[in-house]
């Protein structure tokens, strides 16, 4: 896998869709954002716009990272809070609090970061992989680690995020329950 | 004249006898018998009838001979000589009788035909051969069946010479035709041989021959290709250059595939969406055209209606044969062919026609359904019925011994006439579309995405939310800011305007619907022998559109009903001394935000006795006593309840009733009925002008506010301590009116902190959900309002109790409770006796 990226001409930074798709981790631009002192960074293509805490209605009975649904606009949309998904202790939301939503295919989801820092290229030579740490941390949610200005962003696969098998075994438990 | 009479037949005997000493290797000694036979073919003198046809065919017999490549010449030259010399004895008046001449003339044709076939097989073209000034083409010989036919238009009546060329034309036409077309000639032929010898009506004898040569020509044109290729060689053999007419290429010929397809392929550039795009647009002119097509059987002279179903095929054909589906190109060309004859005038649109023609439409719907959602190089196999129809259609005049058609004919040689009733009975809504058709305008249209038009209106709702939030500004609200006040007011009319204009744009009118109610009504009609009339009333109500379909399944159960026990057989009917044709009346409209759509038939009407017997019977209930006739009524909706005596294939078996409560149901909607026996039943189904509306109440527990939908709760109580009872310390009963209900705390449900506890001090909703009912405590009623439905989201999937979100008027989100599911998930709760409170995120 590494070597194969690393043939590939740094130039190639304007990506395409089907890359991007492809879901190998390569460079371009990605918009970085806070949780706690960690910096993570998101495909630019993935985010569909970024919203200030509005009110968010709670669901009953989903996961505690479901933090609910709001009204984008018209639309329902479930709104995660990653830090909840990502273990990390709650905190109290502030004016730099926001909600970044991100599109799949056609589904909308927001997903409620401390802070979003900026948008900015990263070069496939910047990009490694994931070093493991064995079991004691989880990070399949993470593509690989990208350096960029002597910081490291961890690039977020927000598919995974929002794919993950607990919201796949809630599907599965709440069918049963319909029939 | 007489002297050149005489010269002629001088330079005739000359030529016949150069021709019986003609060698057929000789092309020197051929072409100068033909420079010869041409001076005389062109000075035949007048008086001899038949003379310059059979010199023509002799001319084209050397012509033949010139060319060489055939396998007997010196029988042809034989021929030929034998011909000239008959002609001979007719000139010089030797041998008078033209019935040599005639014999000579059969035998050469037979022979030049021979000619022609073997000198197509060895790919000669025959139509080069001549050298100029050699002998020239016989221009004045029909070379087609077309030909044959312009020429017999032109003719008069005792121009003996000119029937004798179309005999000559004939004859060697018709042994090249398919044995049908032949048969259909035959007879004209042997007429016309008789009006040759004998003499007698012209006029008489080219309207037989007409007749028949358009018989043949609807034949050939219908026969395809192969029969088109055995007509086409006669043609092409002659020298083309002389035969404008026999260049006249069939263009269906081309069009028409020799051997029936058994499958559509799917090419693999096959445009997906344009198939798409194809079987939408086909869809809505089949709809439209079966509408005419009942129309049309009622006024076969409404050539409008005629034109709508032609162009509608003509599109459909249009359009499948530039994808490339050649089987429905080839049922649309088909059947379009048979309505252009009717619309020509050629046919008169009777019953059986109609039948084809509603044939063909269902078998088009047939395909267009297997077409749907297939992929480019896929194989779709064509209905087993697709052969006969196409066939039918190529034969329509024949297609009346159709198993379906039997069929009727049997039921109605068993009914008296109740064919011609039922149509006439069809007049009363021919008379409205026909007026109907007078005022309706063609209204241009855009054809919008429904994902567009859906966020269209999402987005006016917002509008709207955020037009009440600014209206409601302390700014603009406390009355300082006058003239803000007023601009904003103006604005609200607008934002108002735009709401009532996006909801419209998802409605449409229930037309289609009902045309589709009626072809039902007539096919019932039809099947159970029954005199129907069938009236609709206000089609152009509107409704969902996604409600549309979704009604079509109701409705067809009701129809069904209506007409198979409704509806009293003639006879029956007579001898109750109702009309023998029974009505059934379909009417739709609005009253109260609802659109009521009701079905009423003069039929028998619902006995109580049977019904409540039956029950019993069934077990549904013990007896009938304190029940009303409605509540008796209602029980025909049990799933499995029928009194009819007899099953049928239409109705019978108990399902249906039971379908269309449960249909209407889940489209939030009521049926009612009311009927008298021996008069007739009326169902009234009451919709809710959109399924994306709900009527709800908001109720809050805790922080959080939910929406009941209206339609699930039966009333609303605050409870005294004594209602409440507990079982076993854990299930709590509602006492109500004697009954026990079960009571489910909401913020138990769902795990709400800061609700009410204490029963007596919050609200009690008693919901049901089809026949569960309980009861459920939330702190407060906020008050009922009207929401649009919307999913939560894929993520989320289904959340257990609740059924979908909905923007409340603050613009924050509402969850939309989901009775079925939270019974179920408060029984779960209960029956684990654990903690139900799920987990909740952080609070606002």
């Amino acid at each position: 896998m590494m070597e194969t990226k690393a043939e590939i001409p740094a130039v190639e930074s304007a990506e395409t869709d089907a890359a991007i798709k492809s879901r190998v981790c390569k460079g371009g631009k990605f918009l970085t954002f806070f949780l706690d002192e960690e910096e993570y960074a998101l495909e630019i293509l993935k985010v569909h716009e970024i919203i200030g805490m509005m009110p968010i209605t709670p669901v009953p009975r989903t996961p505690d990272y479901v933090l609910g649904v709001l009204n984008l606009r018209g639309k329902v949309i479930p709104v995660l809070d990653l830090r909840t998904k990502f273990g990390m202790e709650k905190v109290a939301w502030d004016d730099e609090t926001c909600i970044i939503v991100v599109q799949i295919n056609d589904r909308q989801v927001g997903t409620v970061v401390d802070k979003v820092s900026e948008v900015l290229d990263i070069a496939n030579d910047d990009i490694e992989d994931t070093p493991a740490f064995g079991t004691e941390v989880n990070t399949d949610f993470i593509l690989g680690i990208g350096k960029s200005e002597g910081r490291v962003k961890l690039l977020l696969d927000i598919d995974k995020v929002l794919t993950s098998d607990e919201l796949a075994e809630l599907n599965a438990a709440t069918a049963p329950a319909e029939a | 004249m007489a002297d050149h009479a005489a010269k002629w037949t001088r330079s005739l005997a000359a030529a016949a006898a150069r021709a019986r000493a003609l060698d057929v290797g000789d092309q020197e000694a051929v072409a100068e018998l033909g420079a010869g036979l041409e001076e005389l073919w062109q000075s035949v003198p007048d008086g001899l009838p038949g003379v310059g046809s059979l010199m023509e065919r002799c001319l084209y017999g050397l012509q033949v001979l010139y060319q060489g490549g055939i396998a007997q010449p010196a029988d042809l030259a034989a021929a030929i000589s034998e011909a000239l010399a008959a002609m001979l004895g007719v000139a010089d008046g030797s041998n008078a009788a033209p019935n040599a001449m005639l014999r000579e003339a059969d035998r050469l044709e037979t022979l030049l035909l021979a000619s022609e076939h073997e000198r197509g097989m060895a790919g000669t073209d025959g139509s080069e051969a001549p050298a100029a000034g050699e002998a020239p083409a016989p221009e004045a010989v029909p070379a087609s069946l077309d030909d044959v036919a312009s020429r017999l238009v032109l003719l008069e009546g005792d121009a003996t010479e000119e029937w004798t060329l179309l005999q000559a034309a004939l004859a060697r036409l018709v042994p090249g035709l398919p044995r049908p077309v032949q048969d259909v000639l035959a007879p004209a032929c042997v007429d016309l041989a008789s009006f040759l010898a004998a003499g007698g009506d012209g006029d008489a004898l080219r309207r037989e021959l007409g007749g028949a040569l358009e018989q043949a020509l609807l034949l050939l044109e219908e026969g395809g290709p192969a029969n088109a290729q055995r007509r086409r060689p006669a043609a092409d053999a002659k020298p083309a250059t002389a035969e404008p007419v026999a260049a006249d290429v069939d263009p269906e010929a081309d069009h028409v595939e020799s051997e029936l397809p058994t499958e559509i392929v799917l090419g693999d550039d096959a445009d997906p969406e344009f198939i798409g795009e194809f079987l939408t647009e086909s869809n809505e002119y089949i709809e439209d055209s079966e509408g005419a097509l009942l129309t049309l059987e009622s006024d076969p002279q409404d050539m409008e209606a005629v034109n709508r179903v032609f162009r509608a095929f003509h599109t459909i054909k249009g359009t499948s044969a530039f994808l490339g589906l050649d089987a429905v190109s080839e049922l649309a060309h088909k059947a379009e062919t048979v309505l252009s004859r009717v619309r020509d005038g050629e046919i008169q649109f009777t019953h059986q026609y109609a039948d084809l023609a509603l044939r063909s439409v269902d078998m088009l719907k047939d395909l267009l359904v297997r077409l749907q959602d297939r992929a480019p190089g896929d194989c779709i196999p064509l209905p087993a019925d697709f052969a006969n129809l196409l066939f039918d259609l190529m034969h329509p005049e024949s297609a009346a011994v159709d198993p379906s058609t039997k069929k009727r004919d049997a039921a109605e040689a068993a009914a008296a006439t109740p064919r011609a009733d039922a149509r006439a009975g069809m007049e009363a809504a021919a008379g409205e579309g026909a007026a109907a058709k007078a005022s309706s305008r063609i209204e241009s249209s855009v054809r919008v995405r429904t994902d567009r038009l859906d966020r269209l209106i999402d987005m006016v709702g917002e509008l709207v939310i955020a037009h009440s939030i600014v209206a409601q500004d302390e700014v603009v609200d406390e009355g300082r800011h006058h003239d803000l006040a007023k601009k904003v007011a103006h604005t609200g009319k607008i934002v108002r305007d735009l709401q009532d204009l996006s909801m419209s744009m998802r409605m449409v009118p229930l037309k289609g619907t009902f045309q589709k109610m009626a072809r039902l009504v007539r096919d019932l009609a039809v099947k159970g022998s029954k005199e129907v009339q069938f009236q609709r009333i206000g089609e152009d109500t509107e409704i969902d559109r996604n409600m549309v379909d979704l009604i079509n399944d109701p409705l067809v159960h009701m129809i069904r009903n209506a007409v198979d026990h409704g509806i009293e057989p003639p006879d029956e009917r007579a001898a109750a001394d109702k009309p023998r044709q029974g009505r059934v009346i379909l009417t739709a409209y609005h009253a109260g935000g609802n659109v009521i759509v009701e079905l009423a038939d003069d039929g028998r009407g619902l006995d109580r006795r049977r019904i409540v017997d039956k029950a019993v019977e069934r077990g549904i209930i013990e007896s009938d006593k304190g029940m009303s006739d409605t509540d008796v009524f209602n029980l025909i909706f049990e799933a499995g309840f029928s009194t009819a005596a007899r099953v049928t294939d239409v109705s019978g078996r108990g399902v249906g009733m039971d379908v269309v409560r449960r249909n209407i149901e889940s489209l939030h909607g009521r049926v009612d009925i009311s009927s008298r026996l021996g008069r007739g039943t009326t169902f009234s189904v009451r919709l809710p002008l959109t399924m994306a509306i709900t009527d709800g109440m908001l109720v809050c527990v805790g922080d959080q506010r939910y929406i009941v939908p209206s339609l699930n709760i039966q009333m609303n109580l605050r409870p005294e301590r004594d209602n409440i009872a507990t079982v076993l310390k854990q299930g709590e009963m509602l006492k109500l009116r004697g009954d026990l209900l079960p009571l489910y705390r909401l913020h138990r449900i769902f795990g709400i902190s800061g609700a009410i506890e204490n029963p007596c001090h919050g609200a009690i909703l008693v919901m049901d959900d089809g026949d569960v009912r309980f009861a459920v405590l939330v702190d407060e009623l906020l008050g009922k309002l009207q929401v649009v439905t919307k999913p939560l989201g894929n993520l989320l999937g289904r959340v257990p109790g609740i059924s979908g979100g909905a923007i409340l008027g603050d613009g924050r989100v509402g969850l939309i409770l989901d009775p079925a599911g939270l019974s179920n998930l408060a029984r779960n709760c209960q029956s684990s006796g654990s903690e139900c409170a799920g987990a909740v995120g952080a609070v606002t």
